[in-house]
């Protein structure tokens, strides 16, 4: 559904796309995952093309996306970072102009609308003009407004920022749904939870490059982290670190403050092998901590450094 | 007509503002109107001044003199007594002192001699005096020098020195026509009104994530762009149909079957584009309402004054007056003064030709308006 190749696009002497690769099939919830500045928003612009690029191409079903493919545009629905709607009109008009930029006929428009609004859970506030709405309602009309078309492609930059947990899961559930509904959806975030949790394929971005791409499998299996176990309060000698890193599947022993980590790949029973290993030297500890490898583990041992830094 | 709507949405908004500009505007017109009155050349009277006069001579000519003087000023007699002059003079009782000598005709007519004078120090009317003063002697001794007798000389001269006539070009009588205030104050009302209006519709338009998704939008870019202008063009014309009709009403007497009214509207119109095309580059390049506001202000006060709205052309300074013609209400002020101030016929040539710059100017902004734009795209 989507190409794009070598995309390039420079601001100045800034490099914000840096031969930029992506394929994006139909019906994919496709997440577009990386730090502040990795180039996430510059390429959903750029794929909308609001922005011109220096390099490259994009194709978007099959034809060459440029401002005047409008073709194109009709079937695209774009849920941007900030809520994008006016504050002179309500809930309702806000939708029903929005959707009115791509359906002409005002009873199919009508329907279109209901069902909008409907699928945000906005019912009750259709009367109600943006700005007495709270940050987690104005979110959901906000993507309201971008998909009350029904468009075949969604494209959503961060959508849940600065939104409170229940509308945040309200959110990721209805893109799960209209992705149910035939929509292939792109979602931006540096929320790793949030990507891990609705999307189906991913793609790692840093400094503008696809660092990796694969589901999220794929993503935890092409590093070495299979399980990290952190144990709290625990007196351990530099021999006990040494007895610890032979361990089976042990790769990386690190100990401060009393709080031991250790990095196992992905083999079973990591767990109760360190803990027999500290019983059978009588060594006591606090709570202990098992956890699976986040994308943020495929992030920091790919580049070296925190998703979030 | 989607584009079209969501302006109209953002300019219903401003419907406050649009109504406070009005208000101002109105009342700033009527308070001007009040004050110039009825004020034509009947209205004028020079300023007067009380002159006590010393005569010495008690002639022809200086009972001429005196009858002159006292045309305008209040002039009284006055014994040669110094203290009692002086102290006069400092209490203002008078401000000014002529002293005709004996003999006046033959010594200050025939062989030109200096009147004697006493004024108060630094003050102006004594200058606005002597002026009076020797314009008459001039025109006596122009007489005196002719061959007249004293007599004569006398009469003739307090004759020529009163006798001035004003030319009536514009067949007004001096007046100064209430509806040229209405006309006159329209700048400020078109670049304020259009300028917080049009420039909100713009700007909100182009503001952060909207122009976006205005942008990814299925509606053409040109025909985003014909519905922007077509909504900015109806806010335009339903103001300019509001100052019509309130002129219409206001002076429909004045100016009913005045050949100028075609020139009057003409005119308004080229204003109004340029007001337009003004209001289209603030807003965009604002960056939100309240540097739009400021901007609206500097620029709707700032060629205001400049441009002869608020202060008549007349008095501006000859500096001013050339750095003003770079800015298009100098040129509807211009259009305006002359409509109003000669019979159409002299002008017709020259307001058309203001207005013509007028419609350059407002084609100049829109060509700054659309470079500021497309260099914005190509980021």
């Amino acid at each position: 559904m989507i190409q794009i190749e070598n995309l390039v696009k420079r601001y100045d002497n800034l490099v914000a796309l840096n031969h930029l690769n992506l394929q994006i099939e139909e019906g994919e919830i496709f997440g577009l995952l990386g730090p502040n500045g990795s180039g996430k928003t510059t390429a959903i612009n750029c794929m909308l093309a609001l922005l011109k690029y220096d390099k490259g191409s994009i194709r978007i079903f099959g034809e060459e996306m440029s401002p005047d493919n409008y073709k194109a545009k009709q079937q695209i629905g774009i849920v941007l970072q900030n809520v994008a709607v006016f504050e002179e009109l309500t809930v309702y008009e806000n939708i029903d102009y929005f959707c009115g930029l791509y359906i002409q006929n005002k009873e199919k428009r009508k329907k279109l609308v209901e069902e909008a609004i409907h699928f945000v859970g906005l019912e009750e506030y259709r009367k109600v003009r943006p700005k007495k709405l709270s940050g987690g309602l104005l979110r959901r009309l906000n993507i309201a407004c971008g998909i009350a078309h029904k468009p075949r492609l969604i494209i959503m930059d961060e959508p849940t920022v600065a939104v409170d947990p229940q509308s945040r899961n309200r959110i990721l559930e209805g893109i799960k749904e209209l992705n149910q509904q035939g929509a292939t959806i792109i979602y931006t975030s540096h929320y790793m939870e949030e990507v891990e949790q609705i999307c189906t394929r991913i793609a790692i971005l840093d400094h503008g490059r696809v660092i990796a791409v694969g589901t999220k499998e794929e993503l935890k299996s092409m590093i070495k982290t299979g399980e990290t176990v952190t144990v709290e309060a625990v007196a351990l000698k530099q021999e006990h670190l040494q007895g610890l890193k032979n361990l089976p599947s042990v790769f990386e022993v690190q100990y401060e403050e009393q709080v031991l980590t250790v990095r196992c790949t992905g083999a079973k029973h990591n767990l109760i092998r360190i803990l027999n290993y500290l019983q059978e030297r009588e060594i006591a500890f606090g709570r202990v901590y098992s956890e699976l490898p986040t994308l943020n583990d495929v992030f920091l041992e790919i580049t070296g450094k925190q998703l979030r830094d | 007509m989607t584009v079209y709507k969501g302006y109209m949405y953002v300019a219903k908004k401003n419907a406050g503002m649009f109504l406070l500009y009005l208000l101002i505007f109105f009342g700033i017109t009527l308070l001007f109107q009040m004050m110039n009155g009825d004020k034509g050349v009947s209205g004028y009277q020079a300023e007067s001044l009380k002159i006590a006069v010393i005569d010495e001579d008690g002639g022809a000519m200086a009972q001429s003199l005196k009858s002159y003087l006292g045309e305008v000023h209040e002039v009284m007699e006055m014994e040669d007594d110094a203290a009692m002059m002086q102290e006069k003079m400092y209490y203002r009782d008078i401000e000014y002192v002529v002293r005709i000598p004996k003999d006046f005709y033959q010594a200050c007519i025939v062989n030109g001699k200096k009147l004697s004078v006493t004024q108060v120090p630094g003050s102006y009317t004594a200058f606005y005096a002597e002026q009076q003063l020797n314009s008459y002697l001039n025109n006596a001794r122009v007489y005196a020098a002719a061959g007249f007798t004293e007599e004569e000389a006398a009469k003739s001269a307090r004759a020529a020195a009163v006798n001035v006539e004003l030319l009536d070009i514009a067949g007004n009588a001096g007046k100064i026509s209430d509806s040229l205030f209405y006309f006159r104050y329209l700048p400020y009302l078109f670049l304020g009104v259009l300028g917080y209006v049009v420039g909100s519709m713009v700007s909100a338009m182009r503001c952060g994530d909207l122009k976006m998704r205005m942008q990814a939008s299925a509606v053409p870019r040109r025909r985003q762009s014909i519905e922007g202008l077509l909504a900015c063009g109806t806010v335009a014309l339903v103001l300019w149909g509001i100052v019509a009709a309130a002129a219409v009403l206001f002076y429909g007497k004045e100016l009913s079957g005045n050949p100028g009214n075609p020139y009057y509207i003409l005119n308004s119109l080229a204003l109004l584009c340029v007001a337009v095309s003004v209001s289209f580059l603030v807003g965009s390049v604002s960056k939100g309402i309240n540097s739009l506001n400021g901007m609206v202000n500097v620029v709707s006060l700032g060629m205001c004054f400049l441009g002869g709205a608020f202060v008549p052309l007349d008095v501006m300074s000859a500096g001013v007056k050339k750095a003003a013609q770079f800015l298009p209400v100098y040129w509807f002020e211009q259009a305006n003064d002359l409509l109003g101030g000669y019979g159409l016929d002299m002008v017709k040539g020259k307001v058309l030709q203001a207005v013509g710059i007028q419609f350059i100017f407002a084609v100049a902004f829109v060509c700054i308006t659309l470079a500021v734009v497309k260099r914005r795209r190509t980021v």
